[in-house]
């Protein structure tokens, strides 16, 4: 099979965290590795048992196919921290497991794939920001409040009833303080995206008449013609890495101290700012 | 470096305010839906056993109920005693005297808030001079039918004077057209809160359309009704002390089939609320003296934090807030001496005095 040039870098010994050369060897394109047959492993393990909870309906009045409906719930409260009945919410803390498995050795996978190339961890690093906003969810969030059954649902709508009615829960969660940081940096980051996508797809797209794409001076020029500063072709992918990884760990804040922090509604937190001896 | 302990000094008071306004683990929680959908109630259960023992420290010290409640008070015993001919005589000193803690307790005047003194000295307790005896009436009166047939709000075990009033002659939580509203979080919006008529006349809170994409020929609520409901639900959440899903899912707010059952109750309670005002308070608008007026020139009136005042039952289900041993208030009184009227209003009260060892009467 042929090589991308770049694979030529990428398809050396070594670099592994576990199993020496035991896995170190690729399947078509695939890096295989042992965290790759662990992931392959917990994937395949938990899909399956979501399968099997959507046959026999758990988690729902009655059993469906429909895939919006399709919800694998975790146990009722009163379980606590403790292992559940298979049918009552075992099968979300067994799905759980494969999640948290799974996620993790991809991103296991991900540093020996970056050793390999010699290049720094960003990428799995980034990537565990995701996994720990999920383990925040369904790990630290529950165990802080006591129960497994504060975790969310599996299922399309099911997690958006848990989302809907959690935000209730705290009257109105536009009022959470790291909510508000958590959007604002989503949408920071969903702009910058825009700014630097725009401006990649102009510079490479030169019109009919023009011989070639532009340099890296053209886009330093526009954005210091159009904004007064250009933050740099590496500094926007330091900036969209800070950007994307802080709208996920404030995420993972925000959900986190509902609950366990903060057991009244949001706005009422907002009286410690009126208050503030200045005015109050 | 200098940077460096400006911006540490900037984060540790940042993080300093952040947690000053937050509360620690463990907390309560109690399921009210399916497991997994979060339809649960989370409380702090070190704030709740302080308020529940707050509570506890107030009861008040009342003579403790008789055995047996007695037959009513054979007739001439008083005089215009027009709501109370069904209690004995001790009994009826006994809720006389409970109502001197229960509503007069911080006036330390005792009977005297209500009963005029002659100027011998001696007291007139026939005498209706006094606006605080006519009122009373009414609230006596109030009290009865609460609990007679709002038995699907105050449930079996009933309301009683202590319940609002806590010892004092105007409940804490009670309110007035033109008030700021509390907290001031709720909007600034509307300049009269024409929404407190929902504890009145007003009867429409469903502003959400029944289904989905009906356009305009199903829901005609304006922003403004939205936003008048919006307050409502606030200020019942804010005087129950819970949270929006401790009566609603929030996919369906207005569905009563997905609704958990404490919605009914709240429903029922609305309605009590606007009876009490409408048949008793507002009634009594031109017996208030000009102090007890709001700043729009009505009087007080109650909503739902009056009883509950912030507990999602009053007092915290404290029995020193219940009616069971009050048959002065748990049953529909009758006028004392006054003829053929009375004698059949009697036996209606015999009969109610039969099923009140059991219970208070459903709501019809």
């Amino acid at each position: 099979m042929a090589m991308l040039s770049f694979e030529q870098k990428y398809r050396v010994r070594g670099g592994t965290i576990i199993g020496g050369d035991l896995f170190d060897f690729w399947i078509g394109p695939f890096y295989v590795g042992f965290f790759g047959v662990l992931t392959i492993f917990f994937a395949a393990l938990g899909t399956a048992l979501c399968v099997y909870g959507a046959a026999i309906g758990e988690g729902l009045a009655s059993q469906t196919w429909n895939l919006w409906q399709i919800s694998i719930a975790p146990p009722p409260l009163e379980y606590g921290l403790g292992l559940a009945p298979m049918t009552e919410g075992g099968l979300w803390q067994a799905i759980t497991v494969c999640a948290i498995g799974a996620f993790v050795s991809w991103a296991a996978r991900q540093a020996e794939i970056s050793k390999k190339l010699g290049m720094g961890f960003h990428v799995p690093v980034a990537y565990s920001v995701a996994i720990a906003a999920y383990i925040t969810l369904v790990v630290i969030r529950p165990v802080l409040m006591g129960a497994w059954g504060h975790g969310f649902p599996y299922g399309i709508i099911s997690h958006l009833d848990w989302v809907s009615n959690v935000g209730y829960q705290y009257l109105h969660f536009h009022y959470n303080p790291a909510h508000m940081i958590a959007v604002s940096f989503f949408f920071v980051t969903t702009f910058a995206l825009g700014l630097h996508g725009s401006l990649i797809l102009s510079v490479t797209n030169p019109p009919k008449n023009e011989p070639s794409v532009k340099t890296s001076e053209h886009e330093n020029t526009y954005f210091r013609d159009t904004l007064g500063y250009s933050i740099g072709a590496v500094g926007i992918h330091r900036l969209g890495l800070f950007l994307a990884l802080n709208a996920g760990i404030w995420s993972a804040i925000c959900i986190v101290i509902s609950g366990p922090f903060w057991t009244r509604g949001w706005p009422e937190w907002w009286s410690w700012w009126l208050n503030l001896p200045i005015w109050a | 470096m200098k940077t460096l302990r400006r911006t540490a000094t900037a984060l540790a008071g940042g993080l300093l305010i952040a947690v000053s306004g937050c509360e620690l683990p463990p907390v309560d929680t109690v399921q009210s839906g399916f497991r997994g959908v979060g339809m649960e109630h989370v409380q702090n259960p070190r704030t709740l056993e302080d308020s529940v023992r707050a509570v506890a420290q107030r009861v008040p010290q009342l003579a403790s109920p008789p055995e047996e409640f007695g037959d009513p008070a054979p007739d001439g015993t008083w005089e215009n005693v027009q709501v109370l001919g069904h209690l004995s005589e001790s009994e009826f000193n006994r809720f006389k005297l409970a109502m001197t803690t229960w509503v007069a307790a911080e006036t330390g005047e005792g009977c005297n808030y209500c009963h005029v003194i002659e100027d011998d000295g001696q007291v007139n307790f026939a005498s209706d001079d006094k606006y605080q005896k006519r009122v009373s009436r009414d609230m006596i009166s109030m009290t009865q039918t609460l609990n007679t047939e709002y038995a699907a709000h105050v449930g079996e075990a009933g309301v009683n004077c202590w319940t609002c009033h806590q010892g004092q002659v105007q409940p804490v939580n009670r309110w007035y057209f033109g008030d700021r509203p509390d907290p001031p979080a709720a909007g600034s919006m509307i300049e009269r809160p024409q929404w407190e008529r929902h504890y009145l006349d007003r009867n429409d809170v469903r502003i959400q359309s029944s289904e989905a994409l009906s356009g305009d020929t199903d829901n005609r609520a304006s922003l403004q009704q939205t936003e008048y409901t919006y307050w409502l639900m606030i200020q019942m959440s804010e005087s129950l002390g819970v949270n929006c899903t401790y009566c609603h899912t929030s996919a369906r707010w207005g569905d009563w089939d997905e609704s958990p059952p404490q919605r009914v109750t709240a429903f029922r309670g609305l309605d009590m609320v606007r009876h009490m005002n409408m048949e008793y308070i507002v009634p009594l608008q031109d017996e208030w003296p000009s102090d007890r007026l709001g700043p729009e020139g009505d009087g007080a009136k109650v909503n739902c934090a009056t009883c509950h005042a912030g507990a999602y039952i009053p007092q915290y289900g404290s029995t020193a807030s219940h009616a069971v041993d009050w048959p002065a208030l748990n049953q529909i009184g009758v006028a004392h001496g006054a003829g053929e009227t009375t004698s059949a209003a009697m036996e209606d009260s015999d009969e109610d005095e039969e099923s009140d060892s059991g219970e208070v009467s459903e709501n019809p």
